[in-house]
């Protein structure tokens, strides 16, 4: 098979083994470390396309490992982390991991994280089209036209720019503070409850029911994602 | 009893003068004999001034009845002698006079240097002291030792930094104004020694704290690792074969589906000891839709038969937690679907007063029996209704609620079923979110 490699950095072996076999049969490679020291090695070694990382990794922090690996490898990086770490999460992704995953998570959910990210990665190299098409909404980057199931919806140039980041991240988490940071400057990266409002109006605008939202998910204590199936 | 003695000895003293003179009998003058007298004023004098003068008296009265011609009267023959009388008073008054004084200021110093030894000796006692009871003591036995009476000791709940104790002393005590004033720095000092140790106590306290939570964080972060890596697992490989499997996978639903319960149990016993180890939840302002959309969405699979009624407003505002809303809105829910007859409503409702929001969760279930609805939010309270469930989902509902100074209740519904209503007090006045780049304002009206 010549599926794309994967690197698996998990220090518990039933985890592994669960994440290997899984991976295995969707048709990927799959290079295991056990710890950090190999992880290391085998991110210059295996050339992975994609890089799961368990954050509680017990020789090293995951995260300094993320660091490091950030500075040379574009390659995505989703992490591995449980319910109550939402703080971990946020920092990982803060410092340049793509996504997350809250264990316990099934194989439906690692497949469609890892396509995601593997379409990000490839995205970066293809050209930039103007118009992203997510579900019944469509956004015109280049005319700030949207429209949701072929009806024009009018959005605020704040609204607007939210939007357009999501769509651009599409099937991504995207954390308070890079939405802050990219919509509204480096300085306002605290004030969350602006965007929480905004995102509020948004929902209300293009979702059939705000409370209920199938497009704009909320990640709780980590930001917002914008699905894309 | 002391003074009485000191008169005694004047009279005595006089006495032995005049026994003297008549001892020396004609080999001494009249002057001499004059002289004789003014050794035992000197002696009654260290009896102080009473006695001195006392003795002066005496000593004149014996002079002229014993030894001025005509002698065994007080008559006298020779007027000179008067001048003699007078001389031997005043001298006699004279030296009392400065050796009483003397003696007045050798005991003051000795009083003051006994008072400041035993202020020293209490501070080293008071400094020395590891519990304020140890403090009350040592004001206690100096005060006795130095005022002679009984003392008590009033402190304040909180003794401020370099305050006072009060002290108060039994009976109506005839006290100096020395003692008085040693009493004062006593009290000082005692304060100064209590605000110390209450002080240490603070921080000891403070410390303790520290440790315990520390120790139970690294406790509860082992189990939450050392649990969930395994559920994790299980649920991965299930949901793994579940995918290769042919033909029936009820087993391997139900597998994924109580790792899941297990795994949300763990969840509520680690936010049940986050919320009560008394650490403040992270609190901002948050649109409650939000967080009920994030909730429906996770409980997607538990609510998938249930007809939904949502009926939050997008603008209401409230200021909490959101993980720990979120938290205490999917246990709710959670419970609802659990306990309510298949295909019944779950009513969902958001709404706000002028200071607080409450979000409200109703069902049309069997609602609850009478007298269980103060016990459904108790830890491990298990209804007897009850079919599943650890007991901890409402807990940890009410501890989320409390840790945000608001409230969470259960109650009968009209028409059946039962509601659960928790508010949350808004911390300072609503935000205003103005849209940088020119927007109109978005509004933020309390949706009344």
């Amino acid at each position: 098979m010549t599926g794309e490699t994967i690197l698996v950095i998990e220090d518990e072996a039933p985890m592994r083994r669960f994440l290997c076999s899984a991976l295995t049969s969707h048709g990927f490679r799959v290079a295991e470390a056990g710890t950090i020291a190999l992880a290391e090695r085998l991110a210059t070694e295996a050339r992975p396309a994609a890089v799961l990382l368990d954050l509680g990794m017990p020789d090293g922090d995951g995260l300094e490992l993320l660091k490091r690996l950030r500075e040379w490898s574009t390659a995505p990086v989703i992490v591995l982390s449980a319910r109550d770490r939402e703080d971990d999460k946020v920092i990982a992704l803060d410092v340049g991991a793509d996504d997350y995953l809250t264990k316990p998570f099934g194989t439906s959910e690692l497949l469609a994280r890892i396509r995601v990210a593997l379409r990000h990665a490839r995205g970066l190299k293809a050209t930039d089209d103007p118009i992203l098409a997510i579900g019944p909404i469509r956004i015109d980057q280049a005319r700030h036209e949207v429209t949701v199931d072929n009806e024009a919806v009018h959005l605020t140039p704040i609204e607007f720019r939210l939007l357009a980041l999501l769509g651009r991240h599409a099937g991504k988490v995207l954390t308070h503070r890079q939405l802050l940071h990219e919509v509204w400057g480096p300085r306002n990266t605290h004030q969350t409850h602006y965007l929480r409002v905004h995102m509020a109006a948004l929902r209300r605008k293009l979702e059939a029911d705000p409370a209920r939202p199938r497009w704009l998910t909320t990640e709780a204590g980590v930001g917002y994602r914008l699905k894309d199936e | 009893m002391r003074t009485a003695r000191t008169y005694v000895i004047a009279v005595v003293a006089v006495a032995a003068a005049t026994l003297a003179g008549f001892a020396a009998g004609d080999h001494i003058t009249i002057a001499d004999q004059a002289m004789l007298f003014l050794p035992a004023i000197l002696i009654a004098a260290l009896g102080g001034r009473g006695p001195s003068l006392a003795a002066s008296a005496l000593s004149v009265a014996a002079f002229d009845f014993f030894f001025v011609p005509p002698r065994f009267t007080f008559a006298v023959s020779d007027a000179r002698s008067l001048i003699t009388f007078t001389v031997m008073f005043v001298v006699g008054a004279a030296i009392g006079t400065l050796v009483a004084r003397l003696r007045a200021a050798e005991e003051a110093s000795r009083d003051r240097e006994q008072r400041t030894a035993a202020l020293l000796a209490f501070t080293r006692d008071a400094a020395a002291a590891t519990e304020v009871d140890g403090v009350v003591a040592a004001v206690v036995s100096h005060v006795r030792a130095v005022v002679r009476v009984a003392a008590h000791v009033v402190i304040p709940d909180e003794v401020p930094l370099h305050g006072a104790v009060d002290i108060r002393l039994a009976g109506e005590a005839a006290v100096t104004p020395e003692q008085h004033a040693f009493v004062e720095a006593v009290a000082h000092q005692a304060g100064v020694a209590i605000g110390r140790l209450q002080l240490a106590e603070a921080a000891r306290d403070a410390a303790l704290r520290a440790k315990a939570e520390e120790l139970r964080n690294a406790l509860l972060s082992s189990v939450s690792h050392d649990l969930r890596t395994p559920l994790a697992a299980i649920t991965g490989m299930a949901t793994s074969l579940r995918e290769r499997a042919t033909g029936e996978t009820e087993a391997l639903d139900t597998i994924v589906e109580e790792a899941q319960r297990l795994s949300r149990i763990l969840t509520n016993l680690l936010s049940i000891t986050k919320v009560e180890s008394g650490a403040a939840p992270r609190c901002e302002w948050v649109p409650l839709e939000e967080i009920v959309g994030s909730a429906l969405t996770r409980l997607e699979r538990e609510l998938v038969d249930r007809p939904l009624q949502v009926n939050v407003p997008s603008t209401a505002l409230a200021h909490v937690d959101p993980i720990l809303i979120e938290q205490l809105l999917l246990n709710v829910l959670d419970n609802a679907a659990k306990h309510t007859p298949a295909g019944t409503p779950i009513e969902v409702r958001v709404s706000r007063e002028h200071d607080r929001a409450i979000l409200e969760i109703a069902d049309r279930g069997p609602g609850l029996p009478p007298g269980e609805r103060g016990q459904v939010f108790d830890k491990f309270f298990r209804g007897s209704t009850t079919a599943s469930g650890a007991g901890l989902g409402l807990a940890v509902c009410r501890g989320i609620a409390v840790a945000h100074h608001g409230a969470i209740d259960a109650m009968p519904r009209d028409g059946g079923g039962t509601r659960f209503v928790a508010w949350f007090p808004d911390e300072g006045p609503l935000p205003e979110v103005v849209d940088d780049v020119g927007d109109e304002p978005v509004a933020i009206a309390s949706a009344s």
